[in-house]
């Protein structure tokens, strides 16, 4: 306790004078009365307790004179010392990024950040402005210079910690843009658990100093989990590290679907990592989880951070799609094939004797090029120049191909006839469940439509027999109708993201709403116009559905969002911190802030001085109203 | 000027109505006791100025030349002796609160009464312990200027001993009779002594006990030295609410004890505030402490 204007306690000298005026007060105004005979009577009656009378007669001066002692005492500034680590203008970046979430400290490291900030701003001295960074994925600016500790710490009150990293790099080209718009010399503090990085951060303007959070290194996390397509079944690859100084036995577990598929007992020393492959597992698409937990106890937390202690992996099981051409052999279309991505084309030849045998094995589309099976296989076809089969019958040949329309379709985007001439096309009956691509007079020369569950496409011209391969328009034609025959995915779901990263989905013809649920279960709705769908909102650990809602069907993929940072999950609280080409330790609160006192006196007073007034009228105020009364 | 214009015009009414109102309403036992029960003549008594020449027994007179008043059965005689306290502490209070003025244009009140019912009227003004000034005996509405001439010269001044005052009055000799008593009884030595000795003596004593509203409920407040105008005494005093409402309470306690020793030795009392207009504390007042009927 000290007083930052001594000189005012000289101001307690007026107490005299209250004294002299209370005495001088005292000579008491004479008042003749008829008699006091009766007064005598009753005083004498109260002399008993004639110590608490005089002590209320001199009520009134003790109250005055608290009041003076409570004006001047705040007049000479009392103030406490109270542990500040800056003062002046104050920059706080406050670390948001996922290790913040560890528990080591009650009830959280960022809690705790949280804590000591508030701390800071009850420090903060009278004049001084602060400005709050939150430092996640993306740098938020929570106030901006501001010297009202109530808005501070309402500022303060709606941060959140993310579940990702943080860019430390755009927080640190905030606090200097901060610290350079403002006049006096700036402090920035970095309430952090360290997990900035290494190299590479600029120096910044002004003092720096760093405020540790954190006190263990307790953690086991899953590095990395992932799918891979062998030839017959995918395999996961699960990595193990034990990032805490000493060794630790976990138990990792692996779902599919919720159903668990293995679990395995990794035995970790201090600091090291250990993969593990599982192989063999079933071809279809579905959500891989790893979690690792307690081997000994069931229930106990397994180490201070929980959010790598999960990862998810999505299984996709038609990624390349696979075309097999039945052909004579067709050098157009086997190098269009090729060309095509996503897809993985093969071949049938007719055997020497004309007999066609196809493998057995299903695949995506049947291209039949100038052949037919008298069975099709139930699965997607593209027929070109196909005699009759059970789909449609196919009459003779016409060359009346000059007078060609494209009709007005998805599958005809960006399709230009108008250089295209055709020698010679079969005439077919358009059936009824085909929509017509191009036609001309005597028949269609492309359709495409749905039968029996399957997708169709024909053209009725041996392409060697127009100039159509060598137009631009037939890569354009034959990948929208392959497109069309056999949808690619609409993400790549193999890779998981990192939280924040952001995912492209192609959406196919008829989907007219998208629909993303976030781990928690939060849902985020899309509809697909002409460009893709980007999601940016990954900002949660775990797997994401998304929902494909067309008029007739609907369709879900997963992707998974997953922790996988070594810098995160290495939740050891750093000595120091590297900024630009010094390393900041951290301060020992060695400046002092000063929380003064006077508001509190003044309050003091003031209830005070109404105490006062309340028992000067209680006493006089009914004399005073006999006055007014008579006159 | 105690006796203006109002007061005096009060005082002919009163004078008027007299002949119904009576002083004293216990004549019936005194006649018993003094007279037997004869039926029309009663007593022969001396004559003395102002009585009323036609009762004169001009037989008597032209026999014995010397003037007798012939008494019948149904006339009354009783001496009324009004006391008056004339201390300063009486002279307090302002305008018609007067408590001195009060007691004064009581007293012309009851005189007029007294003398309008063929009575003997005696005035003591008891001042300083001592009888400092008497007026009567006299009878007869005639002497009524000479009583109001009486009152209107006294005055409010020096110090209340009450007892003494009663004990100087009651050793003269004279005729027993109705004592009424009129004072503020704020005497230090009280007055107990003084009425018991005043019984003693045959007499019928009324206490007509007159404050002055503001030492009921004093309009006071502060840090205050309160003198006694009476006595010079001073007492430090500082006045809150609680002690305003205390000194209230003391006050009704004290008028209460008064009331009580009162009714105990057979006193009528009557405790007035000079607020009350003193005409209708004659009339209504005293009729209601049967002071006068």
């Amino acid at each position: 306790m000290q007083f930052l204007n001594p000189i005012a306690l000289w101001l307690a000298a007026l107490a005299i004078p209250i004294i002299l005026l209370y005495m001088l007060k005292l000579r008491r105004k004479q008042v003749q009365v008829s008699s006091t005979l009766l007064w005598i009577q009753l005083l004498r009656d109260q002399q008993a307790n004639t110590p608490w009378q005089r002590l209320r007669r001199n009520l009134l001066l003790i109250l005055q004179l608290i009041i003076l002692a409570a004006l001047v005492l705040s007049l000479a500034r009392p103030s406490i010392e109270t542990p500040a680590i800056a003062s002046g203008s104050v920059i706080v970046l406050m670390d948001a990024s996922a290790s913040m979430n560890a528990t080591d400290v009650s009830p959280s490291r960022f809690e705790t950040a949280r804590s000591t900030i508030r701390s800071l701003i009850d420090g903060l001295s009278g004049d001084s402005k602060m400005t709050l960074i939150l430092a996640g994925q993306t740098p938020q600016t929570l106030v901006t210079a501001e010297g009202d500790k109530s808005l501070l710490r309402k500022a303060l009150a709606q941060a959140e910690p993310m579940q990702g990293s943080s860019d430390w790099q755009a927080a640190f080209s905030l606090a200097s843009a901060v610290a350079r718009g403002s006049q006096a010399e700036s402090t920035i503090v970095i309430v952090s658990d360290g997990g900035l990085p290494k190299t590479g951060l600029p120096s910044l303007p002004g003092e720096v100093r760093y405020v540790p959070i954190g006190s263990s290194d307790d953690n086991v996390a899953i590095t990395a989990l992932a799918l891979r397509r062998s030839a017959s079944s995918p395999q996961l690859f699960a990595e193990v590290t034990n990032f805490s100084g000493a060794r630790r036995v976990v138990l990792i577990s692996f779902y599919k679907d919720d159903e668990l598929l293995d679990a395995r007992q990794l035995d970790l020393p201090a600091g090291e990592t250990q993969g593990m492959t599982l192989e063999n597992l079933p071809n279809a698409s579905g959500v891989y989880k790893a979690q690792i937990s307690n081997s000994a106890q069931g229930n106990s937390p397994l180490d201070s951070f929980a959010l790598d202690d999960a990862a998810f992996a999505v299984y996709q099981s038609t990624s390349a799609r696979r075309v097999l051409l039945v052909s004579k052999g067709n050098l157009f279309l086997e190098q269009l094939l090729a060309s095509l991505p996503g897809i993985q084309p093969f071949r049938a030849l007719p055997a020497q004797n004309g007999t066609l045998q196809i493998s057995s094995d299903p695949f995506d589309l049947y291209i039949f090029d100038g052949l037919i099976l008298p069975e099709l296989p139930a699965a997607n076809l593209l027929l070109v120049n196909v005699p009759t089969n059970e789909l449609f019958t196919v009459g003779e040949s016409f060359d009346e191909t000059g007078n060609v329309t494209v009709e007005d379709h998805a599958l005809t985007r960006f399709v230009d006839w108008s250089n295209v001439h055709v020698l010679q096309a079969q005439k077919v009956q358009t059936p009824e469940w085909a929509e017509m691509l191009v036609n001309s007079e005597p028949g269609p020369l492309a359709f495409a439509g749905e039968t029996g569950g399957r997708r169709v496409a024909a053209l009725t011209f041996d392409l060697r027999e127009s100039d159509l391969p060598l137009q631009v328009t037939f890569p354009i034609l034959f990948s929208n109708l392959i497109n069309y025959l056999i949808p690619p995915n609409a993400f790549d779901s193999t890779q998981s993201l990192h939280v924040g990263e952001h995912l492209e989905i192609l959406t196919q013809p008829g989907v007219e709403q998208v629909v993303i649920a976030s781990p928690s279960n939060q849902a985020f709705s899309f509809t697909p116009g002409e460009n893709v769908i980007t999601f940016t909102k990954t900002q949660e650990l775990g797997f994401y559905a998304v929902n494909f809602l067309s008029k007739d069907s609907n369709s879900a993929a997963y992707f998974a969002v997953n922790l996988f940072d070594p810098i995160e999950s290495d939740i050891r609280p750093q000595e120091s911190i590297q900024v630009g080409q010094t390393a900041i330790t951290p301060v020992v609160s060695e400046q002092v802030g000063l929380r003064e006192l006077w508001p509190w006196l003044i309050g003091l007073a003031l209830v005070i001085l109404i105490l006062e007034w309340q028992m000067f009228h209680h006493r006089q105020l009914p004399f005073l109203l006999t006055k007014v009364r008579r006159t | 000027m105690i006796f203006d214009e109002a007061t005096l015009r009060k005082l002919n009414q009163l004078t008027l109505v007299a002949s119904r109102v009576r002083t004293g309403a216990i004549k019936g036992e005194r006649r018993s006791s003094r007279r037997g029960s004869s039926v029309e003549f009663a007593d022969y008594r001396n004559y003395t100025p102002g009585d009323d020449l036609r009762r004169l027994d001009w037989n008597i007179y032209a026999r014995h030349e010397r003037p007798f008043i012939k008494l019948l059965e149904e006339e009354e005689d009783l001496a009324v002796h009004i006391l008056v306290d004339g201390s300063r502490s009486m002279g307090w209070g302002e305008g018609d609160q007067h408590k001195f003025n009060y007691a004064l244009r009581l007293a012309a009140g009851l005189g007029s009464i007294v003398l309008a019912s063929g009575d003997v009227l005696t005035v003591g003004f008891l001042q300083n312990g001592r009888v400092a000034d008497e007026y009567g005996p006299s009878r007869g509405q005639g002497t009524l200027p000479r009583l109001f001439n009486f009152l209107d010269g006294l005055e409010a001044d020096g110090e209340t001993d009450l007892n003494s005052s009663l004990r100087e009055y009651t050793i003269t000799p004279r005729r027993p009779g109705l004592a009424i008593l009129i004072s503020d009884l704020l005497a230090d030595g009280g007055y107990e002594s003084g009425l018991r000795q005043l019984l003693g003596r045959g007499f019928e004593a009324a206490l007509i006990h007159i404050l002055s509203p503001d030492e009921l409920d004093p309009p006071l407040a502060g840090d205050l030295q309160l003198i006694d105008v009476e006595t010079n005494q001073t007492q430090d005093v500082s006045l809150d609410n609680s002690l305003r409402e205390r000194f209230g309470a003391k006050a009704r306690a004290w008028i209460s004890s008064i009331q009580n020793d009162c009714r105990r030795q057979g006193v009528r009392y009557l405790e007035l505030t000079t607020s009350l207009p003193w005409d209708q504390a004659l009339l209504l007042e005293m009729r209601r402490a049967s002071i006068v009927k």
